[in-house]
């Protein structure tokens, strides 16, 4: 044993008081009781469960064995509590399915039965052992080894107590699109302060963007603007717009997070957002809102209904800020708002629980070689047909195609444009396109009555509430689906040539078009990637951010304290967004209703008398709980911080760094033991 | 000098004559050599998917196991044959195929030395050399002529075996078009098929594959194509001059000969149609 035996202040071995000569606190003397899951079929269709039982129960330590159908179930966890009882166990040992499912249930249950949680281990023998095994004999010995190398760990666990620390119950939410408006809206009604950080000048997020939203055809805007200007005026809401999270530190229920507030060149306070600065600004930029559509000011607000109405000034377009002309913005103000001196500001915010909620971007389908997207001006993205069937858009919702204006009369829209592709590096289904397709072809026919609309799919898919309805409706009204992977699209004089195919008649169709609309696959916004990045919480190999569990924990994430919401998450479409909203703000008041949070005390420890302060713990941490003091040149772990992943104990050059119930005679043991 | 082990097939030795001739000349003035492997025999022509049909295999196999007795390169210029040894090069290497590949050896009865790389003389161009060395070697350029760049269907497909570029949209000779000095301009049939051997038995049908391309072309302002395929060569080359005559079709080959002062009589013009010789002077640069 490396650890000091003054720490076992609380060891069970008042059960061996009878053995005389043998000190009780030896891992010789434990009484462990091994309880191995039939899960079903899932171990025993394949483990033989009497064998292992057998095998097992002649193990050193080992005083009782038992089985059972469902261990987790109640019946199960019951015959674990008396057995400890009646056996005066001291350790368990549970043989089932991955401790990520039930570690929690087991330990639950020996701490009812008075036993230190932390005494009780889990064998894997279904997921490494059964469902990855088909030779029962194999199988059976496998599964031996697994639970003989558990019980050697076993033996030596300690009971820990569980860590607690304060909650400071003030939530961030990052990105305010319609998912960080719900998140953050849910939790301030609750009674707590929400700080919101939205990058762009404007909230709202794409659904800003809309025109009419499927399956109801209610305008976009107008369910939209009430949540903006709620959110605008929350007094618990505290909105930091044309702002970035530069960074987080800190821990679940205490984070401290630096925020950037970009240069606006406006004083919000000041300015009334009365717009004579809008009018007269020369200077031209691109408007990503308007998705190219049309040029931008160089002073801008996202749209007139925008929250909050206040202009910033894109200093790489600005003629004064680039030149030192013009100057025209701050001629017209009527308040003296603009400030051409302004600069980035830090402002640092204290939170417990921060909602990532950081939305999507559409796929760049100029990397789409064989589409013309970027080369022929009337082969547009979805979002941009969204500009232009919304009332506020650059065509007040009048159908115009790009490259002359004319009304185009027929409209070829490609589904899959990049999506369902490995060779695209996105073999996802991006979920949202066969809906939106079909909804703007019936807005298409609405505004252009002769006008011709033609659907190239692979498949159509309408998985939702009024969905396959609102497909019939698109069929019915005369819209055309033709089932066929496009491949190529070009100019062709004022046409636009679609290659197509028919593959339920099986020949090869070539359709002219005035104008294209490509349904581009669906992508994590790449700033949301990179905080993720930033923040160290799992993403996807596409940039998703990844929930904990995909059935089970699907709002929150493996770091503690970070919750999900959104497309940041994976493509989804508005109502499924409001509840994934909702329901991580439930999560975050879940934990506000606690005044504690507690942590698992398996975490790295130092033995202060070894260290000399290397660092090499330090510089391995991936979540900064390790900190070398440079006074005393020792390493300091921050338990709250602490995963207990077991990396700097492997770094540690000297052995000063170990891993509670982890230490490394354990390990060898469990290696030899195997 | 560096020297490369180079197969120039059969079609290079007849009527793709101007696609070689060039080639071997422009190299020397770029500053590499291609030495003709001897002994070579046909590639193959078109690749075998047949994975039963080992027969097919065996000509491609003999040239790379005679290239590999000398060096781990083998250059070529025609999209097909490149296609096709780069092609079983590549299935012969890969694992699970080692039966396969000891069956053909022995048939052959070649020694095979080493793995060969197959490369293609853009690749050369553009990996070995590298554009900036090109650049220096350019004595002529090409005056901002505006050129499409057409790479056909066996360039760059598959993508997994050929690596070499984009295949829905290619960009190595739009590369080195402007390294010669060269415009290259947009065009939207890159990579599609010119009707290939169906101007055999369906001329109808390669008319219009090939007028596409033309029309594309010249749509988007091209004043020339290149290309570096010896049947794409013919089948634009032939089709324009019945029809409207207007865009020249060249191997890529040629406009680099011109960019790195080849004489009129090493360019090999004669075997182009129509008057390409008269569309340079033109331009000014013949």
């Amino acid at each position: 044993m490396t650890q000091d035996a003054s720490r076992l202040t609380s060891d069970a071995g008042n059960t061996h008081a009878e053995a005389p000569g043998v000190d009780p606190r030896a891992p010789s003397v434990r009484r462990v009781g091994v309880f191995v899951c039939h899960c079903g079929i899932n171990i025993a269709g394949v483990v033989k469960i009497p064998e292992v039982l057998e095998r097992v129960g002649k193990l050193p330590g080992v005083v009782v064995t038992k089985d059972y159908k469902y261990c987790c179930s109640d019946p199960g966890q019951q015959m674990i509590r008396d057995s400890i009882k009646d056996d005066r166990l001291d350790r368990v040992v549970v043989a089932c399915c991955s401790p990520t499912l039930h570690e929690t249930t087991f330990r639950n249950a020996c701490d009812e039965a008075g036993l230190n949680p932390y005494l009780c281990e889990i064998a894997n023998i279904r997921e490494q052992c059964a469902w990855v095994t088909e030779d029962k004999d194999e199988a059976t010995t496998k599964a031996c080894g697994i639970v003989r190398t558990t019980l050697t760990k076993v033996v030596h666990d300690q009971p820990l107590e569980a860590l607690t620390v304060p909650i400071n119950k003030r939530a961030l939410v990052v990105g305010a699109g319609i998912a960080g408006i719900q998140a953050a809206l849910d939790i301030a009604n609750a009674g707590y302060e929400v700080v919101l950080v939205e990058k762009e000048p404007s909230i709202g997020g794409h659904m800003a963007q809309l025109s009419e939203t499927f399956p109801t055809l209610d305008c976009s805007q107008c369910i939209l603007t009430p949540r903006t200007v709620e959110t605008g005026r929350h007094p618990k809401i505290k909105l930091m717009t044309y702002s970035e999270i530069d960074s987080v530190a800190g821990y679940v229920g205490n984070f401290k997070v630096k925020i950037r507030q970009k240069a606006r060149y406006v004083d919000f306070k000041t300015c009334t957002g009365c717009g004579a600065c809008l009018e007269k600004c020369p200077g031209r930029t691109e408007a990503w809102f308007e998705r190219g559509l049309v040029r931008g000011k160089a002073i801008y607000r996202l749209l007139p209904q925008a929250v909050p109405n206040r202009p910033v000034i894109d200093a790489k377009s600005c003629l004064y800020l680039t030149k030192g002309k013009c100057g025209v913005c701050a001629k017209v103000c009527p308040t003296g708002a603009i400030r051409y001196d302004d600069t980035d500001k830090f402002v640092e915010e204290e939170v417990g629980a921060i909602v990532l909620a950081t939305g999507y971007e559409l796929f760049d389908a100029t990397k789409l070689g064989s589409y013309g997207f970027g080369l022929v001006p009337d082969v547009i993205d979805g979002l941009a047909f969204e500009r232009l069937l919304s009332a506020s858009g650059p065509t007040s919702g009048e159908v115009k195609r790009p490259s002359d204006g004319k009304t185009p009369k027929k409209i070829v829209f490609v589904q899959c444009a990049g999506s369902r592709d490995s060779t695209t590096g996105m073999p996802y289904c991006s979920k949202i396109c066969c809906m939106y397709t079909a909804k703007q072809a019936i807005l298409y026919r609405h505004r252009v009555h002769d006008g011709e609309a033609v659907i190239c799919y692979i498949d159509v898919r309408t998985p939702g509430k009024g969905f396959e309805e609102f497909y019939k409706r698109a069929t019915d009204d005369g819209i055309k689906y033709l089932r066929g992977k496009v491949s190529k699209i070009y100019r062709q004089g004022d046409k636009v040539v679609v290659w197509a195919a028919d593959t339920l008649a099986g020949r090869k169709v070539e359709l002219e078009a005035d104008m294209v609309v490509l349904a581009t696959a669906v992508i994590a916004n790449p700033d949301g990637v990179a905080l993720a990045r930033k923040l160290k919480t799992q993403i996807d190999s596409h940039g998703f951010m990844t929930e904990a569990h995909p059935k089970l924990r699907p709002v929150e994430t493996l770091t503690a304290g970070f919750f999900l919401a959104g497309c940041g998450q994976g493509p989804k479409d508005i109502p499924e967004t409001v509840a994934q909203a909702s329901a991580a703000a439930a999560k975050v008041l879940a934990m506000f209703g606690n005044t504690r949070l507690t942590h698992s005390p398996t975490t790295a420890e130092v033995d202060e008398e070894i260290c000399v302060g290397c660092g090499y713990c330090e510089r391995t941490c991936a979540y900064d709980a390790v900190k070398v003091d440079p006074a005393r040149k020792k390493a300091v772990v921050n338990a709250a911080l602490c995963e207990g992943c077991g990396a700097c104990a492997v770094a540690c050059p000297s052995g000063a760094m170990t891993h509670k119930n982890f230490t490394k005679k354990a390990i060898f043991e469990m290696a030899d033991s195997f | 000098m560096t020297r490369y082990t180079y197969y120039p097939g059969c079609t290079l030795y007849t009527k793709a004559r101007n696609l070689d001739l060039c080639a071997r000349k422009a190299a020397e003035k770029v500053g590499f050599e291609l030495v003709e492997m001897p002994s070579w025999n046909c590639c193959g022509a078109i690749y075998n998917a047949a994975s039963d049909d080992l027969a097919a295999q065996v000509g491609p196999l003999r040239n790379l196991a005679k290239a590999s007795q000398l060096g781990d390169k083998l250059v070529t210029l025609c999209a097909a044959c490149h296609n096709v040894l780069k092609r079983v090069a590549d299935r012969l290497s890969q694992p699970g195929n080692e039966v396969e590949r000891d069956r053909l050896v022995a048939f052959v009865d070649e020694k095979f030395d080493r793995p060969v790389r197959v490369l293609h003389y853009l690749e050369v161009l553009k990996n070995e050399i590298g554009w900036d060395k090109v650049k220096e070697k350019v004595t002529k350029p090409l005056a901002g002529l505006k050129v499409a760049s057409y790479y056909g269907c066996l360039m760059v497909r598959p993508k997994d075996v050929l690596e070499f570029d984009d295949p829905e949209n290619p960009q190595v000779m739009d590369d080195l078009m402007r390294v010669l000095g060269a415009v290259p301009t947009r065009f939207d049939f890159k990579a599609e098929c010119c009707g290939g051997y169906l101007v055999v038995n369906r001329r109808d049908v390669a008319k219009s594959a090939s007028k596409k391309i033309l029309d594309n072309a010249k749509a988007w302002g091209a004043e020339a194509i290149v290309t570096t395929c010896p049947l794409c060569q013919y089948n634009l080359d032939k089709l324009r001059v019945t029809t409207d005559g207007s865009i020249p079709v060249f191997y890529f080959t040629q406009l680099l000969g011109v960019a790195v002062g080849l004489t009129q009589d090493e360019l090999g013009l004669e075997h182009n149609a129509g008057d390409p010789a008269g569309f340079l002077k033109a331009k000014g640069l013949l």
